[in-house]
């Protein structure tokens, strides 16, 4: 197993551990949180590659995953804090609305 | 092994454990204490592997600015209620199962045989300096870039609308 | 447009104007419509005949209005077709038709459907001139079809009485088993010979090199029509039910023209019969055999309408006769003194019913022959007509009847000829008994019913008057000889011709006895007619009965028909195979929702696992697959 591909390796770990969280945890902070740690991980398989085949595009990709994971934070934490205020609580079971 | 090959190793278990104690801690401060730590050693990993652009980026970006506001919010809203107790939903047990099956696949997808096919281009570690990044932003992904500013002005107007949509809701 | 399409049209131009606008512009107009168009089809139905005549006689007038359909190498059309057979059947229909019209505009005056009903006897004409100016069996299937609904329309005209409205469907339901023979004849004529144009028809069969297929079995398929349409055993059941309807109805459609359209059929498919003795034989023997058992069942009914519609069901089987021992000449000769005298007594019956205030039962008439004078005269020369006393109509062509009956070459028989004399015999007992019981001896009927006799109206008198000369002098018109060149007469039986005079003479006092007998039974009223009917009381109760035919059909297809439709069709068909298959599906669906609707819990973690393992699985069929 050369670098790369532990690396690879790594950023599956990341990003299966933040799905993971995501699934299994009940904070609604948490998750966002979990979500953030999934991106971390792609972006490590992107810089992994970016490095690996030494072309800009990789690491220009990530660049534009910052902006993403900017913009995911900026909307979701305002929604965040309605749903607690709401309800007075963080906890995603809360909220069972969403179906027919 | 290198002395940059230990530190390389070293950070990516640091990530990994920051990863995982994640998933463990109770109360979110300290799963975003963790979440730093492991946004840390990643940018250590860049910096071990030369991309230093990215890895100041993801000290500035992540830690600095969302980390950051994550944490303040957190603080803010410190709502004490059931989930700070109770970590784990309903799903903890299909959860694992079906995280832990996803990622043999992707690791037996990922491991075709036993190493990436070589590099097609020396990778030299001057390419990922702030000047080559900079020529290829204005240059060549110019459209990109200036399409975030788009996406980042969508994304203040969408929190600004969320904000202020409490007045006409039932909130 | 040419002549033949215009008589066709004029009749079906009348049915829309007064179907459509005849209920909003009055009675005038429909009175101008309804009479006018089928008035105007009989002057240029005159005008073809002397045309035709012009023409030598012989030669058809024939127009092609429009070619229907194309299938490979032949092509069926909508054309006409104008000899001298089809020119009698025309003026028939067009004359006696237009007769019924203006006496119906008195008959009808006062009904509610009105329009309705002009329209609907417009549209008769329409199709009955379809039937017998067709040139393709095709077409006059067309127009047999439509006279079926015409009758259908008119027999249930007072459709919110239901036993009438059941009355129109017995009838068409009748008429379409027969029509079931008529196109398995019309598959199999079209099947060898690739035509169905009548007188190719005729041609191929005439033909030295006969054509591959059984003559007596289209015959026979044919006269299965035939019998639906002109009520012979065993379909005769629908008749008597049918006069639910108005009575010009009765008079236009069930006497004078609709049901003689079998007779039609089977002249018209002379060349044919010709070649098809087995066919000619049955058609015989069930002729005399309708004729001589619907006269035994007219003998007890009480119902003046009912008597008429089994005189009209025995002269049709007389007509048979006619056409099954070769004669179709005489068969069309006796159609056409049948119309005149027919359509006299039922109109006369319904200027009775008219006087009577809707009183149809003979038991409770009596003496109205002073109070209706013109109505009983006509009547009465109509009766003599019927019976067959000379020199009226009736005799004549009776008389023709019996003696091919007698004497053709081809079929005759004394047996038949017995058997035909015998319902002479009761047609002319039978009839003196409904004129005597109608409108002489004393008056039976309610005080209430007696102070509002009164005679009809001139438009009824007036059509009376004309069909009681033509009954009186229509014999005269020689028809069969007329129609000879066309419908050759039979040759006579070797020794028999010499007792021609003695067979009038047998048949005019076998007319007479039935006078007298009448006149000794009814003559006083009905005490004798009573008595008779006590003493032979089992004979009575199966001729009121009517030989239990309906019972029978009843029993034997009626309710195991229903046992079918209802326990297997129904039953374990529709309601357990169609909706328990349709529901159990609806259901297992519902149910299947029911269950896969659990999984939209609404919980967001739950969603997410969702989403991983689908990934995973995706991921897991790539990998798999390679």
């Amino acid at each position: 197993m050369d670098r790369a591909q532990f690396l690879l390796m790594v950023s599956m770990l990341l990003f299966t551990t933040g799905l993971l969280g995501v699934m299994i945890r009940r904070n609604a902070l948490v998750m966002l949180m979990c979500m953030e740690l999934m991106l971390n991980g792609v972006i490590l398989s992107l810089v992994t590659f970016a490095q690996h085949s030494g072309t800009l595009s990789g690491a220009v990709l990530v660049f534009l995953v910052f902006v993403v994971a900017a913009a995911e934070i900026a909307i979701a934490i305002p929604i965040v804090m309605q749903l607690a205020r709401q309800r007075r609580t963080l906890d995603v079971e809360a909220w069972r609305e969403l179906k027919g | 092994m290198s002395i940059g090959d230990v530190l390389l190793y070293f950070f990516a278990a640091g990530a990994v454990l920051g990863g995982l104690l994640m998933l463990v801690a109770r109360h979110p401060m300290r799963v975003a204490l963790a979440l730093i730590a492991a946004m840390l050693s990643l940018a250590g990993v860049y910096a071990m592997l030369g991309v230093h652009v990215v890895a100041v980026f993801q000290v500035l970006i992540y830690v600095g600015a969302v980390m950051v506001f994550m944490v303040f919010v957190i603080m803010l809203l410190d709502v004490r209620d059931a989930s700070f107790v109770r970590r784990y939903g309903h799903m903890l047990a299909p959860g694992i199962v079906a995280g832990s099956l996803l990622l043999v696949l992707l690791a037996m997808l990922a491991m075709p045989g036993d190493a990436l096919p070589p590099a097609p281009a020396a990778s030299g570690s001057d390419g990922f300096l702030v000047q080559p990044f900079s020529v290829a932003f204005l240059e060549d992904y110019w459209l990109h870039f200036e399409l975030t500013s788009v996406l980042l002005l969508a994304a203040v107007i969408g929190a600004i609308s969320v904000i202020k949509g409490r007045g006409r809701g039932d909130g | 447009m040419d002549l033949l399409t215009t008589i066709v049209a004029l009749p079906l131009l009348g049915f829309v104007l007064n179907g459509l606008l005849g209920p909003r512009l009055g009675k005038t107009f429909v009175n101008v419509v309804g009479c006018g168009m089928p008035l105007l089809s009989f002057a240029l139905v005159l005008l073809a005949f002397l045309r035709l005549q012009a023409g030598g006689g012989t030669q058809p007038l024939v127009e092609t209005v429009y070619t229907w359909a194309t299938v490979g190498a032949s092509s069926f059309e909508i054309g006409f077709w104008f000899d001298r057979l089809s020119a009698v059947m025309a003026l028939v229909i067009t004359g006696v038709g237009s007769l019924i019209h203006i006496y119906s505009t008195g008959y009808m005056r006062d009904d509610a459907g009105y329009a309705r009903y002009f329209a609907y006897l417009n549209l008769f004409v329409f199709f009955m001139l379809l039937l017998v100016l067709g040139r393709s069996l095709l077409v006059c299937f067309v127009g047999w079809e439509g006279v079926g609904l015409a009758s259908w329309l008119l027999i249930g005209f007072w459709f919110d009485d239901p036993a009438k409205a059941a009355a129109g469907k017995k009838a068409f339901i009748t008429n379409r088993i027969g029509d079931a023979g008529f196109l398995l004849g019309m598959f199999l004529l079209y099947r060898t010979l690739g035509t169905l144009d009548m007188d190719q028809v005729n041609a191929a069969f005439s033909a030295a090199a006969l054509p591959a297929v059984s003559a007596s079995l289209v015959g026979i398929l044919l006269f299965i029509g035939a019998t639906g349409k002109s009520a012979q055993i065993p379909l005769h059941v629908w008749l008597p039910d049918a006069m639910a309807g108005p009575t010009p109805v009765s008079a236009l459609i069930h006497a004078a023209t609709m049901v003689t359209a079998g007779v039609y059929l089977v002249a018209r498919l002379n060349g044919v019969y010709l070649h098809a003795p087995e066919a000619s034989q049955v058609i015989a023997v069930v002729g005399v055999l309708t004729a001589f058992l619907a006269a035994t069942i007219a003998v007890v009914q009480t119902d003046i309408k009912k008597v008429l519609a089994y005189s009209t069901i025995s002269q049709l089987g007389f007509m048979f006769v006619a056409l099954g021992v070769g004669a179709p000449a005489v068969a069309v000769f006796h159609l056409c003194t049948h119309a005149f005298f027919k359509a006299c007594l039922f109109l006369g019956a319904g200027s009775v019913i008219h006087a009577l205030g809707g009183e149809q039962d003979i038991r409770r008439m009596g003496g109205l022959a002073k109070r209706i004078p013109v109505t009983f005269a006509t009547f009465a020369v109509a009766t003599a007509a019927i019976a067959g006393i000379p020199p009226l109509a009736g005799f004549f062509s009776k008389d023709e009847i019996l003696w091919f009956a007698f004497a053709s070459g081809s079929g005759g028989s004394p047996l038949l000829w017995v058997l035909a004399s015998s319902a002479a015999l009761l047609t002319a007992f039978y009839m003196f008994r409904l004129l005597w019981l109608t409108f002489l001896g004393t008056s039976r009927m309610d005080a209430e019913v007696a102070h509002h006799v009164h005679e009809s109206p001139w438009s009824m008198t007036g059509v009376l008057l004309v069909l009681a000369a033509l009954s009186a002098l229509g014999g005269l018109i020689p028809i069969a000889h007329f129609l000879e060149p066309l419908l050759p007469l039979p040759a006579v039986r070797d020794g028999f011709a010499h007792h021609q005079t003695t067979l009038v003479v047998i048949s005019v006092l076998l007319a007479l006895a039935g006078l007298a007998t009448a006149t000794w039974v009814y003559g006083k009223g009905l005490a004798r007619g009573e008595s008779l009917a006590t003493r032979l009381a089992p004979l009575h109760r199966l001729l009121s009965g009517k030989y239990f035919v309906d019972e029978a059909y009843a029993a034997l297809l009626g309710r195991p028909l229903q046992w079918l439709s209802a326990r297997v069709f129904l039953d374990l068909g529709d309601r357990r195979l169609l909706d328990g298959s349709l529901d159990g599906m609806a259901s297992a669906a519902r149910r299947a929702a029911g269950r896969l609707g659990r999984i939209q819990s609404g919980s967001l973690q739950f969603y997410m696992v969702l989403a991983v393992a689908g990934a995973a699985a995706s991921l897991g069929w790539m990998w798999w697959h390679g």
